[in-house]
């Protein structure tokens, strides 16, 4: 039995603090879906909020043949598609640069924090469908199988939106080149 | 990669940018926790629950490509007989070509003078011409030391500078500064409006 | 509460791989993508690989952001006809999509030149809430010259408070751009006969009428300087 059906088992018999060892196995890699898909981490935290606690319902509808993971995923992108949905348009006041301003040492640049935002930024462009589909497939590196049991959507649909995406992104680099 | 698909280096950098951790802060799992101990424990399923609880079909590939070729079939057959032609199918938009921008005509021809006597060789440089120093020079006048020149230049706030010599930054001692970009040289801003020119 | 605990995994690559998979990107993307639309060669690509995808993601940065791109790619180029070195060029883009992003959250939703003279403003040395006036767009008015002067007149060395307070009060009172185009030329010439920018600017506001758009403006006849002409 893998550990997270013995964990499931445990929750199920009443130990509900095996559930903590669920979230923490799966919190972080789910937040990073999460968080590329809605573009922002207070509505990714309540996607994933919505996620643990919708499984933690389901959990006696969990069937050990199922992959965990692939069972929790199916319930996070049907939140996340929740959130999207309910969320109003919010303007983001970027305070790091306030910072940069108001404070002005001459700072080495930050790589990776420019990189993160950026690409946050490149992907949240993307039609949500395509966004979707490319984050299931590069980032979390599921299967077209697995996605389309996790999304409900066919393969070949699944294919072209990925292609999609990645043409998105291939144009987008088109015209930033050239400005 | 898992694809064989030749992916474009760009889209391959947006990727493995996207797959670094995201680190959540403790607290959000501690809430997620708070949130779990305030439901009532789920209970295993007895068997007869098990026995009646909605199943979910597998279908291998092959029988589900058959049955929705045939279900398309019968869906096609259904809209030649009834539509005259349906909705197209979402087609991809082509890429859209990058113009170059042509001089729109409500542009301001605008004369840009600065007195410098002892120069050689005068350029005029601004976010109008790329700060190319090649792109602009400016004619010395017979007598007097004034260098001229006159640009279009499109309605609103445009920024400039004149090098001399080839080397040396100088801005319009009859304009308004424009602070330092970052490069210890101030330059000087020009506001083009439908009228009047500063 | 909790049995076990993931080890954290740090954020930041490795600079040094980090960098040389972007310099392989850009240069990947240089062989397969080059086209000639354009007739003029790209001046930015004189620059280091690395140095110019760090600039281009800033500029793309701020075309995602719906800021003036422009802006950051004429400061680029300006860097580069400066001979510039790569991390000056890089901490001038840095600090304009910053400072823009500041006027947009300050100012709302304004023109892209209004945005750029703005943080031109904000870079002389204003603050932000000093901006905040000019957030109520009025029909037909630019403050596209008094942001000009503003910014003039912090760097020529009037106090900062000085500068908000004269500009913003003869905005507030109606001011047309004749009007702020008049006050600089006076106060630039006092500065240069020796008087104290603060002096100076106090002396000529009093002496400025700020008066409401209530006709066209200034007769033909009578102009601002044409100080270029």
């Amino acid at each position: 039995m893998s550990d997270d059906a013995a964990d499931v088992q445990r929750v199920l018999a009443g130990d509900v603090d095996a559930y903590a060892a669920l979230v923490d196995r799966y919190y972080d890699r789910c937040a990073r879906f999460a968080v590329r898909m809605l573009g922002n981490r207070d509505d990714a935290e309540d996607a994933l909020q919505a996620t643990f606690l919708r499984a933690y319902r389901a959990l006696n509808r969990y069937q050990e043949r199922d992959r965990f993971s692939a069972w929790l995923y199916r319930i996070l992108v049907n939140q996340c598609r929740s959130v999207a949905a309910r969320r109003a348009h919010r303007e983001r006041v970027f305070v790091r640069e306030e910072a940069v301003l108001l404070n002005t040492p001459d700072r080495t640049p930050v790589w990776s924090g420019e990189d993160e935002e950026f690409v946050q930024r490149v992907l949240t462009e993307l039609d949500p469908l395509l966004r979707e589909a490319f984050l299931l497939k590069y980032i979390e590196e599921l299967s077209y199988e697995e996605m389309s049991a996790l999304t409900g959507v066919g393969v070949s649909a699944l294919k072209m939106r990925v292609k999609r995406a990645c043409d998105r992104l291939r144009e987008r680099w088109e015209r930033i080149k050239h400005d | 990669m898992t694809d064989s698909d030749q992916l474009h280096p760009y889209v391959e950098w947006i990727i493995r940018e996207a797959r670094r951790p995201v680190i959540s802060e403790p607290e959000a799992r501690d809430r997620v926790m708070a949130a779990i101990h305030a439901e009532p424990v789920p209970r295993r399923q007895g068997v007869w629950q098990r026995i009646l609880a909605p199943r979910v079909f597998s279908l291998s590939p092959v029988t589900g490509t058959l049955l929705a070729a045939g279900l398309v079939g019968i869906g096609v057959l259904a809209g030649v007989f009834t539509s005259n032609g349906g909705g197209r199918s979402a087609v991809e938009q082509p890429p859209v070509a990058v113009v170059p921008r042509q001089r729109p005509a409500s542009d301001t021809v605008v004369k840009f003078v600065i007195s410098l006597p002892r120069a050689q060789q005068v350029s005029l440089v601004g976010d109008f011409n790329d700060w190319d120093v090649a792109k602009t020079p400016m004619i010395r006048s017979a007598h007097g030391g004034l260098w001229t020149v006159t640009v279009p230049l499109s309605a609103g706030r445009h920024v400039y500078a004149f090098v001399v010599d080839g080397s040396s930054w100088v801005a319009d001692p009859s304009a308004p500064f424009a602070p330092d970009d970052g490069f210890g040289h101030a330059n000087s801003v020009k506001i083009v409006g439908r009228g009047s020119s500063l | 509460m909790r049995s076990r605990r993931l080890p954290m995994t740090p954020l930041v690559v490795r600079r040094a791989a980090a960098m040389t998979l972007r310099a392989a990107v850009l240069a990947l993307c240089a062989a397969t993508t080059l086209r000639a639309q354009d007739t003029e060669p790209d001046r930015l690509a004189k620059l280091d690989p690395n140095c110019r995808l760090t600039i281009q993601i800033l500029i793309d940065s701020a075309e995602a952001a719906g800021l003036p791109a422009r802006a950051l790619r004429s400061i680029a180029l300006e860097g580069v006809s400066k001979k510039a070195d790569c991390k000056a060029i890089i901490s001038a883009d840095r600090q304009e999509l910053a400072l823009l992003r500041i006027a947009r959250s300050t100012l709302g939703g304004v023109d892209a030149e209004e945005l750029t003279a703005a943080a031109a403003v904000l870079r002389a040395g204003a603050k932000p809430p000093q901006l905040e006036k000019f957030r109520v767009r009025q029909k037909g008015r630019s403050d596209l010259q008094a942001f000009t002067i503003w910014a003039d007149l912090i760097w020529r060395g009037v106090p900062s408070e000085d500068a908000s307070s004269a500009i913003t009060k003869l905005w507030e009172d109606g001011a047309d751009d004749a009007t702020f185009v008049s006050l600089w030329n006076n106060v630039q010439s006092d500065i240069l006969r020796g008087l104290n920018p603060g002096t100076a600017l106090q002396n000529r506001i009093r002496e400025t009428p700020g008066r409401p758009p209530a006709s066209k403006g200034p007769p033909e006849g009578q102009q601002e300087n044409e100080r270029s002409e």
